[in-house]
This record gives C-alpha cells, structure tokens and sequence, in this order.
C-alpha cells in the first residue's frame, strides 16, 4: 500500500467516524421529536416509530390538560433567568477580587473556594431541606436560586479571565477618583463581557436542565418547573401516559435549549470556558 | 485585634466583594453538611425531634443490601463512566483536532448537542429505546439474530441504559476540554517528532498524551465527582427495586418518600467520605509523581 492509498483511507476512517458519532448524537433527539408527532393508536415498535401516516399535534394538547404547562414553563424561565443573572454578578465581583486585589487571605480564601468544588452540595439536602422549610421557602423558585447565587466553579472561571484585565487602566481609574465598585461596572465588566457571556449561556442551560433541587423543594404541581412535571408524566395519568405524549413533554423540554444553543453559538462559549482549564 | 481591624479597613472592597460567596457558602453548604453529620447519629421523621441513637443507622446500612448494591452501582457507574467517557472524548476531539477536515464547524456543533439536553428528558427516551417489546434497541438486536434483552425489567441488565446516558450526555463536555488541550500543543513538537521518523501511534502516545496530563487527570477529577453524585439518570430509568439505584438516589428515596432522615444523612456522610478520600488519593498521587 503506497502513501496515498493508506492517506485516503485514513481520511475515509476519520469521516465515518465522525458521521457514526454525529448520527448517535443527533438521533434520540430526532426519535423524541417525529414520535411526538405520532397519534397515539400508530405503531412505535423498532423503526415504525419513523412512519407518521397522519401528524397529529394531539400529543401536545393532551399535555396541557395533564399538566400546567405555562405556569411551569413560566417557572422554569424565571429560575433560569434570574438564577444566571445573579450567579453572573456575585462570581463575577468575587472573581474580580480574587483577581485584581491584594489583601491578606487571599490566597488561602481562593485554594478554599476550590476547595470546595469537590463537595457536591446535594449530600447536604436533608439539613438543607430542613433550613428552606424554616425559611418558608420551600415551593418558592427563591429556594432554587438563593443558594446558588455565588457558585465556587463561577468564581473560578471568571478569576481566570479577569486576571488579565491590565492593572494600569484600574488603577489609572481610580486616580480619575473612581469608586472601586464603579471601576467594576464601568470597566471590569466591559472588559469581561465575553467571559461572561460564555458563563452565563452555560450556566442558564444548566438551570433550565435543572432537576434535583427542583424536585426537593417544589412540592406541588403549580409549582413545579417544567422538569419536575415532565418527569412525572409516565404515572400521571393512573395507569400509564402513551409514548407519544410522554414524548411531547420532552420535546417541549428539549427543544427550547436547542434553540438557546444554536442561536447563543453555545459551542463557541464553551470553547471558551474549557481553554480556561490551563494544563 | 488592632491591625486585623485596620487590614479588614484598608481592603474593605475585596472582602466585601467575596463576602456573597462566603456567607451562601456558610448557610448553604458548610453548616447543612455538618448537620448532616449531627442528623446520622439520630432516628428522625420530620415530625418529631430527632433522637439520638449513636452508630445504629451506620451499623444498619452496613447490613442493608439496598446500600450495598447501591455502591455497587455507583462504582460500576464510576468505572464504566470514566473509561467510556475518557476513551470517546479523546477519540472524538482527536478526529475534531485533524488538519484540514471539512464541516469542521457542524461536526463541532452537533457532537456538542447531547450536553444541552437535559438528562431528565433524555432519561425518558431512552426508556423508551430500552424497552423490552417496542424499544428500538432490542429491534436492532433482533435484526442481527440476536435474543432480545429485558434492559429496565431486570436486575441484571438494567445499569446499562443509565451508565449509557451517562457516557452519552457527558462526553460532549469533555470533548471540549481535550479539544482546547489539543490545540494548545505547539506544531512544532510533532514536526521535531516527524523528522525522527515517529509513528503516528508513537507521537500519539509520546507527545499528545504526557501534554494532555494535567487536562486529562482535570477530567478524571470531574467525571468521578459527577459519577458518584449520579441521579437523575437512575432516577428516571429505575430498575427493578435497588437494581440500579445510586447511592445518591438511595439517600433522596430514603430520607423524602421513606421519611428516613437519619438513614439518609448517615448516607450523604458517607458520599462525603468518599468523595472526600478520592481527593485525597489523587492528590497524594500527583505530590508522588511531582506533578503539583
């Protein structure tokens, strides 16, 4: 086998490995989306569940006589959103701090923050159950975004960036008599924007995917995020919810995160939150 | 006091700024874990006061076959997740890293998509495809001669729909990290390599991978914190009875629809341990090898 041959085979190699990886990637999705579409007395063995005879958005209005579905939605939106929106501003001030500040501490402060990356907090959630009960917090979406609204993998990850905001133009600021949290606002997250836009792309995803802690503290069914409620669908209709329809609340799950990823160039965001793990 | 007064003073702005992180930290998680330790010694209901009973629930779980084939489970979910995870995302970000491919940008995108979707919601497709009589898994095993395989309904087989989500929805993430590993490497080295007339399996492991190091043991460290904290995946696909049940789901079945607070404290005690001891074996790993 000469040079040319073993090269041309090596690229035909590389091309079906990819196509084989995208098509295990792409195809539950797809499966979840065409099968919502399917009624309910058509066949979904094996590859029938691929013939739709007659699309039918039946599924989906089945769905919002079972479950709430725009009181949910609206609560799966508002925790994502405001969730990001102070997670992105505490870690980002902390960041800042532990980037751009000397003060005693502080080296032993940051090796503390990650530290405690490595806890999860859920081997907490008995005592922290008890805690939002005291509060009056359980069946609040407060419950989801309180606790998490400084994040030690944030912190983290916004540090690395703000490190290399040039020490000249803070301190160059602060001659012109402006005040330290000013400098933050009108110059460190100018600055930062792209770190925080990366962030927050990953991190509303995150919420939105959000399942255990929803579960813990939402107790009912007006309250659930659209998660919560979706995972119940198999056994909320007594005996047993057909496909089809267990399918519609997943697609109605899915989808939206893939329009966020798509239109938010996630990919590239992410790109930029793994070259932050230097080697 | 004085000049801890005065540095407190003089840097105010720093420690206010961290302030948020380290008062949510406080509440939020250092005191729920160390009551979390208090409520393992008791017997508690959520209704009564809790009553101290010593060691009994750990003497209990230690005879309790749920929790041992709970971490059963969760190891295999460990081993199985990291060895799949690590071997795909390296394969896959080394085929995304190739010079000149085409469509590099839609293989980027669409090989990123399983992360975005929720595991919950990918837990009830799979389901589906795992089911025994209309799954599509089983069709395909069929098509090939094979005997079809009861995944979800038993015991034996039903860790291998929930470690495949795992592996399935994690390994994007990782891809990606290896990937900005990858391009960091300086062209040069292989160059040097080339010259010295290294093969590509030589270069692959010689260069690639004692420069992926730190990178890859990043990786490790991640996926078994994320595998010993599996949920939602055993959750949504669970087997019959603690077949494929994690610890982590033992902890929330026992302590919110069993009401066994202190038997499920004393479980998230011991994922602490665990994860706790884990950390420090790689840590004491990497002082060995001079790596920190």
């Amino acid at each position: 086998m000469n040079y040319r041959t073993k090269a041309s085979l090596f690229r035909f190699g590389l091309y079906a490995f990819l196509w084989i990886v995208v098509l295990f990637c792409l195809f539950p999705v797809a499966w979840m989306i065409i099968i919502s579409f399917k009624q309910v007395g058509e066949s979904i063995t094996g590859f029938n569940a691929l013939r739709i005879h007659t699309p039918t958005l039946a599924n989906y209005k089945r769905l919002f006589e079972l479950i709430p579905i725009w009181r949910n939605l609206y609560n799966s939106a508002f925790t994502a959103v405001v969730g990001t929106a102070t997670t992105l501003f505490f870690c980002s001030l902390a960041g800042y701090a532990f980037a751009k500040y000397r003060f005693p501490g502080r080296n032993a402060l940051f090796y503390f923050v990650v530290g405690t990356m490595m806890i999860s907090t859920e081997v907490g959630a008995v005592p922290l159950f008890v805690l939002m009960r005291r509060l009056g917090l359980v069946n609040s979406l407060w419950s989801l975004i309180i606790p998490r609204m400084a994040t030690a993998i944030g912190i983290f990850y916004l540090r690395q960036y703000m490190l290399d905001v040039p020490d000249e133009i803070l301190d160059s600021a602060r001659i012109d008599g402006c005040s330290e949290f000013g400098i933050y606002r009108r110059i460190v997250v100018p600055v930062a924007k792209p770190a925080l836009a990366s962030w927050a792309s990953i991190t509303i995803i995150a919420r939105w995917n959000d399942f255990f802690w929803p579960l813990l503290f939402l107790r009912a069914s007006e309250k659930y995020t659209l998660m919560v409620s979706v995972s119940m669908l198999p056994v909320s209709e007594g005996l047993s919810t057909p496909w089809q329809v267990v399918l519609a609340g997943t697609s109605l799950v899915i989808v939206p995160s893939i329009i966020l990823y798509l239109f938010m160039q996630l990919y590239q965001q992410a790109d930029l939150v793994a070259g932050a793990v230097k080697g | 006091m004085k000049p801890m007064w005065k540095a407190l003073k003089r840097h105010r702005y720093a420690y206010l700024f961290i302030s948020p992180y380290l008062i949510l930290f406080l509440v939020f998680q250092l005191v729920p874990t160390v009551s979390t330790i208090y409520y393992s010694f008791t017997e508690w209901n959520g209704l009564r006061p809790p009553r101290w009973i010593g060691w009994r629930n750990y003497q209990l779980m230690f005879r309790d076959y749920m929790f041992r084939d709970a971490v059963r489970n969760t190891f295999l979910y460990w081993i199985v997740g990291t060895i799949g995870i690590m071997t795909l995302a390296m394969g896959i970000a080394l085929a995304l890293n190739t010079k000149k491919l085409r469509l590099k940008h839609f293989f980027k995108t669409a090989t990123f998509l399983p992360y975005v979707c929720a595991s919950v919601a990918m837990g009830l497709i799979f389901r589906m495809l795992f089911e025994e009589h209309v799954g599509l898994v089983n069709e395909i095993i069929a098509l090939f001669g094979g005997e079809r395989v009861p995944w979800l309904a038993s015991s034996k087989y039903a860790w291998f729909p929930v470690v495949t989500l795992f592996i399935w929805r994690l390994t994007p993430w990782f891809t990606m990290i290896i990937l900005s590993g990858l391009l960091n490497i300086s062209e040069e080295y292989y160059e040097a390599a080339l010259v010295d007339g290294a093969s590509t399996w030589q270069r692959f492991v010689h260069i690639t991978l004692p420069l992926l190091g730190n990178i890859l043991f990043f990786c490790f460290i991640t996926i078994t914190v994320d595998a010993w904290r599996i949920f939602n995946e055993s959750y949504v696909l669970s087997g019959p009875g603690t077949s494929n049940t994690s610890l982590f789901e033992l902890m929330y079945r026992s302590a919110f629809t069993n009401f066994r607070l202190g038997y499920g404290s004393a479980l998230g005690v011991v994922l602490v341990v665990i994860l706790l001891a884990l950390s420090l074996i790689q840590f004491v790993v990497r002082r060995r090898t001079g790596e920190i």
